[in-house]
């Protein structure tokens, strides 16, 4: 008889649809860390929300952006997440088995996310000029007849349909990936990476769509003039990004305090070190390629977005960008010995944190302050509260199950895996 | 003096001379590449530095036991990338406001947000061509003359035998000391090479 794992009551299946099979993982792989793990995110989430509440009060315009900013940090975590456990299956990574666990608990953040979406929802007016109705009626003075000729596309209704759609997709592909992946650490049916293998096919094509539009959705469609077909990968490169680095800092913080030991080796580090500059690259690559086809084509839409980014104080925010998400980490992460330096890959983890919330920053704050370059208090407070109750409720699901997928195939190649 | 830096690097390529006696060398079998792995080990921990192994796979690890540090194939490719871009920027801005300048829709003659491609493209496929280029110079490739293709048994080499060379210009080198070292690593065949410097007749 196959053991199963059961679903979690509904209460808690919003932060883990799994009951916990921490009791039944292997010693080398037991979450050992006391609930620190996830009160002390919880805190400084909480902190920060209510900080960014006073924000909503006072300020509501600058808290809706603010609160964007941040809730598209954590989702693009998720999806950076959602990427990487689809690709490793795809691929049968062999390497990455000892790292999978962490982005496999980050993958159940949808549910989460959607319920923290609502803010947004509800802010849509303050976030989205083209929400306004005035501008869609040509007998009004303020009428734009270019975003009226959108408004097949973005309008409300159907805005709030792609993304529910865009949520079901993620969190119905997520579900099977981590509960299959949950279930295999206590079941020995064979069978099951195979099936993940297919959900993992489905899940790359459907999520790759979902995502490109995701992007456009909720942060391009903020200049609703403006338009750019490379901007849904833009969005991908952020994320596939970030998502090493989190990895890296979460195996790491695992390993200082005692779990892990001998199992995430410098080897694990330093190809999460490769990707980590690759994509840093790669973000270079697609914001380039979008700044120069515009600065090519010259057209008042497109090159009016670098025009507000360029002028008025922007300009220091714009080189900061340059340099901070691209020129710095490529310098300092070119080098193999700088990704086996485990401190500085740390640092530089850290430090590519700070940089991919402000790209987000970088593209929807000159919208709120086109006159005046301005980075607010309750960006901050918006951002460190999100991610705080996202990484809260991450490492939750981490202390419930094993941190390894104790019974994956491969795990044992990973185990002996040298980077010569 | 200049032989000597000759002989060195092409040493580092494992092209080695033959003695006046045109002995090349020895050559060894082992049974499997986890023994011909500990053999070079041991033959490194012994001193000996001009000496290579061959399988007909690549072996993990092996580049540690026989003692070879990391390629500098890396400066290399640096040296590559850096010229490839200097060479695109200057050509870009040559080619753009010196020699042929067009006005075209009032863009600058020459302006570095479109030569970036050029200057990337440029740095990609000179760095590429030093490292393969490198690469091969570094192996002492292409290789068609190796005094080893005398021995009938290195055919197998391919196929499914693992093997270890010593060269008869290491300064360790005895002939039949060396050789009943082998046999003590667990080596079978231990066969002398002597390099005739003409065709096989066979």
């Amino acid at each position: 008889m196959s053991e199963t794992v059961k679903r979690s009551n509904p209460l808690v299946w919003l932060i883990d649809p799994m009951e916990s099979t921490a009791g039944q993982a292997d010693p080398a792989y037991r979450f050992s860390w006391s609930k620190a793990a996830w009160l002390l995110p919880l805190a400084i989430g909480v902190v920060g929300l209510v900080v960014s509440a006073i924000g909503w009060a006072t300020d509501s315009h600058q808290f809706y952006f603010s609160y964007l900013i941040g809730w598209t940090f954590c989702l693009s975590i998720a999806l950076g997440a959602y990427f990487f456990v689809v690709i490793q299956h795809l691929t049968k990574a062999r390497w990455s088995v000892v790292i999978r666990r962490i982005p496999e608990a980050l993958i159940w953040s949808f549910p989460l996310l959607a319920v923290l979406s609502i803010p947004i929802i509800l802010g849509m007016h303050d976030l989205y000029h083209w929400t306004h109705g005035d501008l869609l009626d040509p007998a009004s003075p303020t009428y734009d007849a270019l975003i009226a000729s959108k408004v097949p596309y973005l309008n409300t209704p159907f805005f709030l349909a792609r993304l529910a759609f865009y949520f079901i997709v993620w969190t119905f592909i997520s579900h099977k990936l981590y509960a299959l992946s949950v279930r295999q650490d206590v079941d020995p049916d064979a069978s099951i990476p195979q099936t993940l293998r297919k959900y993992s096919a489905a899940g790359l094509v459907l999520g790759a769509i979902c995502t490109a539009f995701a992007g456009m959705d909720i942060l391009m469609s903020l200049d609703p003039h403006w338009f750019s077909t490379i901007f849904g990968i833009y969005f991908f490169a952020g994320s596939f990004m970030i998502i090493m680095a989190v990895m890296a800092l979460t195996g790491m913080t695992l390993q200082r305090f005692g779990m892990l030991q001998g199992v995430i080796k410098v080897d694990h580090y330093q190809d999460l070190g490769k990707f980590l500059f690759g994509f840093t690259v790669f973000w270079a690559y697609i914001a380039f390629s979008q700044y120069m086809l515009i600065w090519y084509g010259n057209i008042p839409e497109e090159t009016l977005f670098y025009r507000y980014r360029m002028e008025n104080g922007w300009g220091t925010y714009s080189a900061i960008l340059l340099a901070g998400h691209f020129i710095i980490p490529f310098v300092v992460l070119i080098g193999r010995w700088a990704k086996r330096l485990l401190p500085l890959l740390a640092f530089m983890c850290v430090w590519m944190l700070v940089m991919h919330w402000f790209d987000y920053f970088w593209v929807a704050a000159p919208v709120l302050h086109n006159y005046k370059a301005a980075m607010s208090l309750y960006d901050i407070a918006a951002w460190l509260g999100l991610f705080g109750v996202f990484t809260a409720a991450f490492m939750y699901r981490l202390s419930r199950h094993p941190l390894v997928p104790q019974r994956d195939p491969r795990l044992h190649k990973s185990l002996t895996f040298t980077n010569s | 003096m200049l032989n000597s830096l000759a002989r060195d690097v092409k040493a580092s390529m494992s092209i080695y001379d033959a003695g006046d006696d045109q002995v090349y060398g020895l050559l060894a079998e082992f049974a499997n590449p986890g023994e011909l792995l500990h053999a070079a080990e041991a033959v490194h921990e012994a001193g000996f530095r001009h000496f290579d192994t061959h399988s007909p796979f690549p072996i993990h690890g092996m580049d540690k036991a026989m003692g070879l540090g990391n390629s500098i194939v890396g400066w290399i490719t640096l040296v590559g990338g850096i010229t490839g871009l200097s060479l695109a920027t200057l050509m870009q801005w040559w080619m753009g406001a010196v020699d042929y300048p067009i006005s075209i829709s009032g863009k600058p003659f020459f302006a570095v947000e479109p030569s970036i491609p050029i200057m990337f493209e440029l740095t990609v496929l000179l760095a590429s061509l030093a490292t393969a280029g490198g690469m091969f110079a570094l192996n002492g490739l292409p290789r068609p003359y190796n005094p080893l293709f005398y021995s009938k048994n290195f055919l197998r080499v391919t196929d499914d035998a693992f093997f270890l060379h010593i060269a008869a210009s290491d300064e360790k080198f005895d002939q039949s000391a060396t050789a009943s070292m082998l046999q003590e690593l667990g080596a079978s065949n231990v066969e002398t090479i002597h390099d005739h410097g003409e065709e096989d007749k066979d």
